[in-house]
């Protein structure tokens, strides 16, 4: 085998990109609707959050950190947003920006209770995701505006409609975008002193700090670009969830951070890339919209999206000792 | 490396081995721990359902042709309750100011907000006073155990409750009867509530509800029934498979979609949730005219039901679908923005959606001909009995359980002065 070879098989986005195959592969030939094109569209509605998501937080994940806030915080921010534009007749582009400013906000607030008060990141992120739940469920289920609702015109960021009815076609242009952002971020990441200083941090904080870089700026923006993301994600939540109810949300910042590490960012931090996070949601988007399709019962739905987790990190760690073995 | 290439094919070939595994046997149904628990759940909506008739006649809010059937259990129960529910409380007057604690399911939807109206009301009304808690969501099951138990602890002089899980909070019942605290059940009857805990019961006849659905769901494609090809689908998405009332609702549905279906000659079958599938009567089994198919989500989501209510709106044969709560019914009109099958006219070709209270994304799919209609329960109304009943509960006397209807609307009657109330935003 060419060294070339066994390099890409040693990447975990070259296996993650076999799996997502794979999966797609058995549902097509399990279920003739999940053919279809309207399956594809609503499956590419339903990850937008989750890959917006899963971009923010991968950076507090290479700093070996994490961030629990951004699920309960994302509808936190929607329902503020929506309650705004229904209760208080404010521009849906003023909402908008106020669930990107209250993400940056929550995120600043994680970032300075970890990188300079020195929580650790697990409690820290629990503690705001507990005030975020808790501030969103202060708003009543608000919906954002509809398609042909005065405001609608937000849909169109992540789904071109033309026509109407049912002969109207539909783009899902949001896919386009999410994959300029991913190539923004992996630039940023690889390319950019904030992003080499990140991935130090996440490999050798202290070594990081005696080389004399300012280690408390950089991992606090690491939790602020995370939260910016997360108001981000908000607004993708908001486009396709008819009603944003107060309470939701909990349980949906781990398919993120699931996805991240299927995605191949290490356990241990220090190392990982937007491209991996972004097919590693496509994974877990994939198990969680496309089993139903196949006829699976909720509860194997769970089950087996949970064995596919177990089996990226394993897949992580195994690499991961053979390269220290070859050394 | 050769290990790691096998690696990589061993994991795909596991995942794929156990999808294909797993979904074999989603269809094929045999579990008897359900038939028992749906047992216990028919026979106590039974007793509902004839109290509910009994009602009927004399309440004064005014009802769009729900068609109660009386044929259904007009027996002994219903004679030896012989009370209409709303008459004992004329003239209630509270004799001192009680504080009652209020547990709520969640503050989820605005219908909770609807039945807090409800209980402030009769609240000023009686001059009692009361304090709505509840969970973030309705499946924190534990958080309103705990709820529930520390009210226990507090001892009131009454606790209303509506259980997000109706099997859990029975050993926190058993301690509120032996502490001599009145329990009353609003929105979810408990059906095997021990003895001497819950005094009355405040709930929609849901088992009314459900059928109500299935009646109006009927009419407007038994055409396509009747003149179908082939195999035609019914697709029911219920949010859970665990609380009474969505229970009862979904079976209501199944069970009078089955015998209207049968009563035209056709054969009908139920596949899809395994509770639902051993819980209904009367179906046929093998290769029948209509399959009733009812999903059930991972999680009490909108995504997750939306999910689910594409994957059977997307077949080619499903002529109908019923979303049996506010989440549910989202669920099928979310999934409805990419496909764009949902109409009111099912002969030419529109999939018939029915949606399960209310909530302003409901109201407006009924409003631009989305969703054919929907069943609303009177929230306001359960709020304000609760009240009533724990006051009369606390003063000492025995009230009557309280059924409330569920209500047809649809585009024409939405905005009807009895109607209108109970469609919250």
């Amino acid at each position: 085998m060419t060294k070339k070879k066994s390099k890409l098989l040693g990447d975990q986005r070259f296996i993650v990109l076999l799996v997502i195959i794979a999966l797609i592969t058995v549902y097509v030939i399990f279920s003739k609707e999940f053919r279809k094109y309207s399956s594809i569209l609503s499956m590419l509605d339903f990850s937008y959050y989750d890959i917006l998501m899963a971009i923010g937080v991968t950076f507090p994940l290479i700093t070996a950190g994490v961030d629990l806030s951004i699920g309960t915080g994302m509808v936190c921010y929607a329902l503020i947003g929506g309650t705004l534009v229904r209760n208080y007749n404010c521009p849906v582009a003023v909402a908008m920006l106020v669930c990107i400013l209250l993400g940056c906000g929550i995120g600043l607030l994680n970032g300075v209770l970890i990188g300079i008060m020195g929580l650790p990141p697990f409690l820290a992120t629990l503690c705001t995701c507990m005030i975020t739940r808790g501030i969103g469920s202060r708003c009543s289920a608000t919906p954002w505006p509809t398609l042909k609702q005065p405001g609608g015109w937000f849909h169109s960021i992540f789904k071109l409609t033309f026509g109407s009815g049912r002969g109207a076609f539909k783009f899902p242009i949001g896919i386009i975008l999410m994959i300029i952002l991913v190539l923004v971020m992996e630039f940023v990441l690889n390319h950019t002193r904030f992003g080499r200083y990140t991935i130090a941090i996440g490999s050798n904080k202290e070594a990081t700090i005696l080389s004399g870089i300012n280690v408390k700026f950089y991992h606090v923006m690491d939790y602020v670009i995370c939260g910016l993301f997360a108001g981000l994600a908000a607004i993708a939540y908001a486009a396709v969830t008819p009603t944003v109810q107060p309470g939701t949300g909990a349980g949906l910042e781990l398919d993120a951070i699931g996805g991240v590490f299927v995605g191949g960012v290490a356990a241990t931090g220090g190392y990982g890339s937007i491209i991996g996070t972004f097919a590693g949601v496509f994974v877990i988007v994939l198990l969680k919209t496309g089993l139903p399709y196949i006829g699976l019962q909720a509860n194997w739905q769970q089950i087996i999206t949970g064995f596919v987790l177990i089996g990226a990190v394993l897949i992580d760690i195994i690499k991961r000792k053979r390269a220290v073995a070859k050394q | 490396m050769r290990k790691k290439v096998i690696a990589t094919l061993l994991s795909t070939a596991m995942v794929a081995s156990m999808l294909a595994a797993c979904g074999g046997s989603s269809s094929a149904s045999s579990t008897s721990a359900a038939s028992s628990a749906s047992g216990a759940a028919s026979s106590s909506s039974a007793a509902e359902a004839a109290s509910s008739t009994s009602s009927a006649s004399s309440e004064s809010v005014g009802t769009t042709a729900t068609s109660a059937p009386a044929e259904v259990v007009a027996s002994s129960s219903a004679a030896a309750s012989g009370d209409d529910g709303t008459a004992q409380f004329e003239g209630l007057k509270a004799n001192e100011a009680y504080a009652f604690p209020m547990l709520v399911k969640s503050f989820q939807s605005t219908y909770w907000d609807a039945a807090q109206e409800g209980m402030k009301k009769a609240a000023e009304e009686l001059g009692v006073t009361y304090t709505a808690q509840g969970p973030n969501s309705e499946s924190d099951i534990a958080d309103q155990l705990n709820m529930l138990n520390s009210a226990i602890n507090s001892s009131p002089k009454g606790i209303g409750l509506a259980a997000c899980d109706t099997s859990s909070v029975i050993d926190a019942l058993k301690t509120a009867a032996s502490k001599n605290i009145p329990i009353v059940a609003f929105d979810t009857g408990i059906a095997d509530a021990p003895e001497g805990s819950v005094v009355c019961t405040v709930a929609t006849d849901n088992t009314q509800a459900g059928e109500v659905a299935a009646e109006h769901m009927y009419d407007a494609i038994k055409d396509e029934i009747a003149n179908a090809d082939g195999q035609v689908r019914i697709g029911e998405v219920n949010q859970d498979a665990t609380a009474l009332n969505i229970q009862q609702r979904g079976l209501g549905f199944i069970n009078k979609m089955i015998e209207l279906i049968q009563k035209d000659g056709k054969t009908v079958s139920v596949e899809g949730n395994e509770f639902y599938v051993n819980a209904a009567e009367g179906a046929d089994t093998g290769d029948t005219d209509v399959v009733i198919e009812v999903a059930v989500p991972a999680q009490t989501t909108v995504e997750l039901c939306s999910t689910e209510a594409q994957t059977i709106l997307s077949k080619e044969d499903t002529i109908a679908i019923f979303g049996s709560n506010q989440t549910a019914a989202e669920g099928v009109v979310s999934a409805n923005s990419n496909l764009s099958v949902l109409g009111t006219d099912a002969s030419n070709g529109d999939v018939i959606g029915i949606g399960f209270d209310a909530g302003s994304t409901i109201k407006g799919a009924i409003e631009d001909g989305t969703l054919y209609g929907a069943v609303t329960q009177s929230p306001l109304m359960m709020g304000y009995y609760a009240i009533y009943a724990l006051t009369m509960a606390a003063n000492g006397d025995d009230p009557a359980d309280v059924p409330t209807e569920g209500y047809w609307y649809d585009s024409s009657n939405m905005n009807d002065s009895e109607i209108k109330p109970n469609l919250y935003d």
